[in-house]
């Protein structure tokens, strides 16, 4: 049962419809977090514990996050009101569970690196709150980037968790990622390979582009 | 006339706590005045960087108030600048973001203080590739890219190499005048607050001990510890003596060693008697001027241009400054007996 070209384009759209949902979302939300947590003047105890957590959740095993999302959006789980399981949706709350430590992590790092007086200098210049929120993203542009960079690869590149949650239904859920698993199962090695391609492409494209955004200013 | 005030810090209290405990700046009252510069001296972990910072209206205070009357900004060049991501001439331009300015303005006013502190051939490189003498005078470019008023300098010449240090406060000193601006400039190099200020205030521990004119701090501390910080450290405790009225008057140091000393003290009332280096007297031969006994040299440093000895003198270790390369600067060693003198007007008493 080979792919027609008419399909591959309706996966690889949903594969890009769905990563840049949960990038916009998992960005959106982590960098404020990320950028504040590594630019805090102190740190608590509590504070503390949340970067720990941050941290491990860099290193969560896909499969495992998938089936926590999974849990939650289940009939009987807190969300299964939503009845999102085994849809778009549930995939891109899986994807935004697996990106957000990514994006809060190397942000943090990021902003963390600066000088710890940094905002006193710059504030000690009379410069703008909203002018030094631009200065402060100028700075550590290339740490955001990186952190742009890894959420989009640990996305795109993901399996386990939006099999669980999305269950690779033809027409509706199945991205690049779960149709080349399926086809390689069901030994249709060529479509396998063929949509391998396309998934390394678009990685190597979206991560040339953001390379060459990060390193622009570097001169 | 008075001269005008432009910063002015009244009954300002800045807590600071950290690991390694808490810390509290306590300020009655401190002046900037119109076009002055005024020396904040004090050794390390005294408070200087926060009186800078509260000044700069960086910190909040638990108490108190920082009021400035200036007609223009006041801004705050840190001990270790920050270079800002990208060229020089950008880290100029960058202080001027915000303000409503046409491109051409912002160039031309960039422009002129990267040429004013000789880094216009700069102007392209990397911001964060530039040594420790150029990146001070980037941010120095900085601040008065915003025409200031009020200049604030934190240690403005640390880590600079002697020819650096020159060479920086020497063109610092000349835009100073050149602007009118009003600094204050924190430090814990004597010879450099003594090179910039009109007035020096000494702050230890958090309390401002002295505020006065750089000559009144550097010859009559209030104290020993202000005597210490202001390099006054020839420090002996004795007691007040005159034999009888219209002689000289002297301390005694002990039954064997007593200083001519001029002014009015209560007899036998216990004082300090401070004496720079510089005023202490050493020969071998004849006795000088007043002489104040023998002492025993103990060692015996020279930095090429000045020696610095250190004798023995009634059970203390006195200080005294040569000038290297003349006289008995030349010959003086370890184990020597010389003869101490000092004038009774370069002796300062304090209350014991």
């Amino acid at each position: 049962m080979p792919v027609d070209l008419a399909q591959i384009l309706e996966i690889t759209g949903r594969t890009l419809q769905v990563c840049f949902t949960a990038l916009g979302v998992a960005l959106a939300v982590g960098l404020p977090i990320g950028i504040a947590l590594g630019r805090r003047r102190s740190a608590g105890r509590g504070s503390l514990a949340l970067v720990a957590l941050i941290n491990s959740g860099m290193g969560a095993p896909p499969v495992v996050v998938g089936l926590l999302v999974a849990l939650t959006l289940w009939s009987s789980g807190p969300l299964g009101g939503l009845q999102l399981m085994y849809r778009p949706e549930a995939m891109v709350l899986a994807q935004i569970a697996i990106a957000l430590p990514l994006v809060i992590g190397i942000s943090l790092a990021a902003a963390g690196s600066l000088e710890e007086d940094w905002e006193l200098q710059v504030r000690a210049l009379g410069i703008p709150a909203r002018w030094r929120v631009w200065l402060l993203l100028r700075e550590i542009r290339l740490g955001l980037l990186a952190a742009v960079i890894a959420a989009l690869g640990g996305i795109l590149s993901e399996v386990g968790a939006v099999l669980m949650v999305g269950g690779n239904l033809e027409g509706e859920t199945r991205v690049l990622t779960t149709a080349i698993l399926m086809y390689t199962r069901m030994g249709e090695y060529a479509t396998a390979i063929g949509l391998a391609a396309v998934l390394l492409g678009l990685m190597l494209v979206l991560a040339g582009l953001l390379t060459l955004v990060q390193q622009s200013g570097r001169r | 006339m008075t001269p005008r005030v432009v910063l002015r810090a009244r009954d300002l209290r800045v807590e600071r706590r950290s690991r390694r405990g808490s810390f509290a700046l306590e300020v009655d009252e401190l002046e900037l005045r119109e076009a002055e510069t005024l020396v904040v001296l004090g050794p390390n972990g005294a408070g200087k960087s926060t009186l800078l910072r509260a000044l700069a209206g960086l910190e909040t205070p638990a108490r108190g108030s920082v009021e400035a009357f200036a007609r223009g900004p006041a801004t705050l060049v840190f001990q270790r600048p920050a270079a800002l991501a990208g060229s020089v001439a950008h880290n100029v331009r960058a202080a001027l973001l915000g303000r409503g300015l046409t491109r051409r303005e912002v160039a031309s006013r960039s422009g002129a203080e990267l040429t004013r502190f000789g880094i216009a051939p700069l102007a392209r490189r990397r911001a964060v590739t530039l040594s420790g003498g150029e990146l001070r005078r980037l941010a120095l470019a900085r601040a008065f890219v915003l025409e200031p008023a009020i200049l604030l300098l934190d240690e403005p010449f640390d880590d600079l190499d002697g020819a650096g240090q020159a060479a920086l406060s020497l063109d610092l000193r000349r835009v100073i005048e050149q602007t009118g601006v009003s600094v204050a400039v924190v430090t814990h190099d004597l010879r450099r607050a003594l090179l910039l200020g009109d007035r020096v205030a000494v702050l230890d521990a958090g309390r401002i001990r002295q505020l006065d004119r750089r000559e009144a701090v550097l010859e009559r501390p209030l104290d020993p510890a202000v005597a210490r910080i202001v390099g006054m450290t020839n420090l002996v405790r004795g007691r007040f003596a005159r034999v009888s009225a219209g002689t000289q008057a002297y301390v005694e140091v002990d039954a064997q060693h007593r200083v001519p000393v001029l002014g009015e003290w209560p007899e036998g009332a216990p004082v300090w008697l401070g004496i720079r280096p510089e005023h202490l007297k050493l020969d071998v031969g004849r006795g000088e001027i007043d002489p104040i006994g023998k002492g025993v040299v103990r060692g015996v440093v020279s930095d090429g241009v000045a020696v610095t000895a250190t004798i023995e003198w009634a059970g203390a270790d006195l200080r005294a400054h040569l000038l290297a390369g003349r006289g008995l600067a030349r010959s003086l060693a370890p184990g020597d007996r010389v003869s101490l003198s000092v004038r009774p007007e370069h002796v300062h008493l304090m209350p014991a």
